[in-house]
């Protein structure tokens, strides 16, 4: 299906089951509850929110690291939410991941260049090739090929993300699944780790779903975003409008929120009351109505629909339904 | 501890003196590689009812720099190899254990990072937070309890009466921060030092955190020493603000004078390689620029630095910065750079 956009991720869901208290009710954290986007070749879609709102899992979720509860997962059209293990494995090759921690990703007791090597020679590269793509890989994220002997504690926090990014450009994938890989780093290594993500970009068409709760990160290197609260879609569509004109209640604070070195003088800050609710009992109707300024009866009620506002542009909240 | 003046170091201080003066600060550390200098030759100055900003990467030496000043910091491994700390003209560095202890959490407090880990999880939070008033104040429970409901009523936790019993992990992470601030604030400390106290928190969170404290500095007319890498929170908190790298203090500044015309070629690198979050209507990603990129790392702080600290990276960096090091100079209005190429004001 040539026209199929790369990705096509139709109401996903992840529901986590708690542990039973006997009699008891059957509870669940809904992590993931029904969220829709797609993406295209070459481009990037930035999944933003805060802690426990369930970016993290709708990423790992999309390569089927955890298997979703319901919803389709469509690669080039195909729905590999649907395929047995073994029919998904050629997919694998096309959907990779990179993740927060550098250090933790990599085995402790190889090599760097066989981390490198492994997705290789699982597809069944042979020695000869492999090597030569290994260096290749290498030189491609800006390491020595000396290092190649080394360890991954011999690496600094920036060339372990390197590491990582290399072992997940190595089967040549369309898509890339980047879940916070520069938070854990310093601003000067970070703004490393950004260009060389979007030089790879340009140079080879990757296509990114890029999961942060760094907004200004998100804002530099994505075309379009995607803003969660408690397991659902608050607002999607172009980044340039998302984060100029915001409509979402909760986009607008979060943008707000964020301290910045060029404010001046008087700003208007919107201080949201209270904490996340917890996803295991979240509020009734719109999850954001008890924290919303702009809360009414019927947010309380009966949970807005993501619905168009715009060309490519959505939102769920009932201030913005026509 | 016999003379009047040492148990009350306010008596016979000039208030428009610094609070805290810190002067050639070197600390170090011996382990089996050598030795490690940490904070090397850092001197600034904390005004009263002033909020200063500590800022730079991992590995700076800001953290180590706070800890020193409480002596929290076992030694060995560590070593004061020069220096002092003032806090109202006696040198906390000469003090003794039993002395410090009546400086610490209630001449000077200190809240950490990560409230999980700092607060103690089989105490109730009611419990932490009197623990520094009956300790310093000699309150007696039923006083001790009163204080710690107004003080969790000030960091606006709500039902303080019955929060006050509750054990840290029934509380949100904003919520034990908030704590923590009623725990360093109980005694009404002159210096609040904060480390990193917003990093581990979500932004809307963090936005109530900082709003949070800049109401309690006003209330209780406290000095803050605010540490952080986010140089977003230092720009809306501090009046002023002081850049170290590799354990040496590179530049000093206003916070207004230090964004908008930084001197040192690391401060400037620092600020263009932050992706700046931009929310005026009409913004387009396709105009912005490439982060700058601080080319290498942070140098290990083993031995002794040969010249500039920051040469290695520096692109400004001329023969003479690698064999010398630079020494501050105030270049007008207490903008203090050290830099052999920054140009004169």
């Amino acid at each position: 299906m040539p026209d199929a956009p790369l990705l096509d991720v139709r109401d996903l869901k992840k529901y986590f089951p708690l542990s039973r208290k006997p009699f008891g009710e059957r509870q669940e954290v809904r992590a993931v509850d029904g969220i829709s986007f797609t993406l295209g070749r070459g481009e990037t879609i930035g999944i933003v929110g805060e802690s426990g709102c369930g970016k993290s899992t709708a990423a790992k979720a999309i390569l089927r690291l955890i298997e979703p509860t319901a919803g389709q997962v469509l690669l080039d059209g195909v729905d590999v939410t649907a395929l047995s293990r073994a029919q998904f494995r050629p997919y694998r090759k096309r959907v990779q991941i990179v993740f927060q921690d550098p250090y933790a990703s990599l085995n402790p007791r190889m090599r760097a260049g066989a981390i490198i090597g492994e997705p290789l020679r699982n597809f069944g590269v042979g020695a000869a090739e492999r090597s030569g793509r290994v260096e290749k890989l290498f030189d491609r994220v800006g390491l020595h090929r000396d290092s190649m002997r080394k360890y991954a504690h011999e690496f600094s926090g920036g060339q372990q993300q390197r590491l990582g990014i290399a072992r997940a450009l190595a089967l040549e994938p369309g898509l890339i699944v980047c879940d916070e890989p520069v938070s854990a780093l310093d601003v000067s290594i970070q703004a490393q780790i950004i260009n060389l993500l979007i030089d790879l970009q340009k140079e080879l068409g990757i296509s990114y779903v890029f999961v942060a709760h760094d907004l200004a990160v998100v804002q530099h290197i994505s075309d379009r975003v995607a803003v969660m609260y408690l397991g659902r879609l608050v607002e999607t569509g172009d980044g340039d409008r998302l984060f100029g004109q915001p409509l979402h209640p909760y986009t607008r604070a979060l943008l707000s929120a964020v301290p910045k070195t060029t404010s001046t003088g008087e700003r208007r800050r919107i201080v949201l009351k209270g904490d996340v609710p917890s996803p295991i009992s979240p509020p009734s109707g719109c999850h954001f109505h008890p924290r919303c300024p702009d809360a009414t009866e019927r947010c309380r009620r009966q949970a807005p629909e993501l619905r168009d506002v715009g060309e490519s542009y959505q939102v769920a909240c009932w201030l913005h339904a026509a | 501890m016999t003379s009047n003046a040492a148990r009350d170091p306010i008596a016979g201080i000039d208030s428009r003196d610094p609070i805290i003066q810190i002067d050639d600060l070197k600390v170090w550390f011996a382990n089996r590689d050598g030795i490690l200098r940490a904070v090397d030759g850092l001197s600034f100055d904390l005004q009263r009812e002033e909020t200063l900003g500590l800022v730079g990467e991992s590995g700076c030496g800001k953290s180590v720099t706070a800890m020193t000043m409480l002596q929290l910091i076992p030694s060995p491994p560590s070593v004061i190899a020069g220096g002092s700390i003032r806090y109202n003209g006696a040198d906390l560095l000469q003090f003794d254990e039993k002395r410090m202890r009546t400086i610490r959490g209630n001449e000077i407090s200190m809240i950490f990072q990560d409230p999980m880990t700092s607060l103690n999880p089989v105490l109730t939070v009611g419990e932490q937070i009197a623990e520094t008033a009956v300790l310093h104040r000699k309150l007696d429970r039923r006083a001790a309890r009163e204080l710690v409901v107004e003080m969790l009523h000030k960091v606006n936790i709500p039902e303080p009466q019955r929060r006050a019993d509750e054990y840290p992990h029934q509380f949100s992470g904003g919520m034990r921060q908030r704590a923590m601030i009623a725990a360093a604030l109980v005694c009404n400390p002159k210096v609040l030092i904060a480390d990193e106290p917003t990093t581990a928190l979500d932004v809307t969170i963090q936005a109530q955190i900082i709003e949070l404290m800049l109401d309690l500095k006003r209330e209780f007319g406290t000095s803050i020493i605010m540490i952080t890498h986010d140089l977003g929170v230092v720009a809306e908190t501090c009046a002023r603000v002081v850049v170290m790298y590799a354990g040496r203090k590179v530049e000093e500044a206003s916070a207004g004078e230090l964004f908008a015309a930084p001197l040192h070629p690391y401060t400037q690198g620092l600020l263009s390689a932050t992706p700046r979050l931009e929310t005026a209507p009409g913004t387009r990603r396709a105009d912005r620029p490439r982060l700058t990129e601080i080319p290498g790392m942070v140098p290990t702080l083993k031995g002794a630095l040969k010249g500039c600290c920051f040469a290695p990276r520096c692109h400004k960096a001329t023969a003479i910065c690698r064999e010398s090091a630079p020494t501050i100079e105030d270049r007008g209005n207490g903008h203090i750079v050290s830099c052999f190429n920054c140009g004169s004001a």
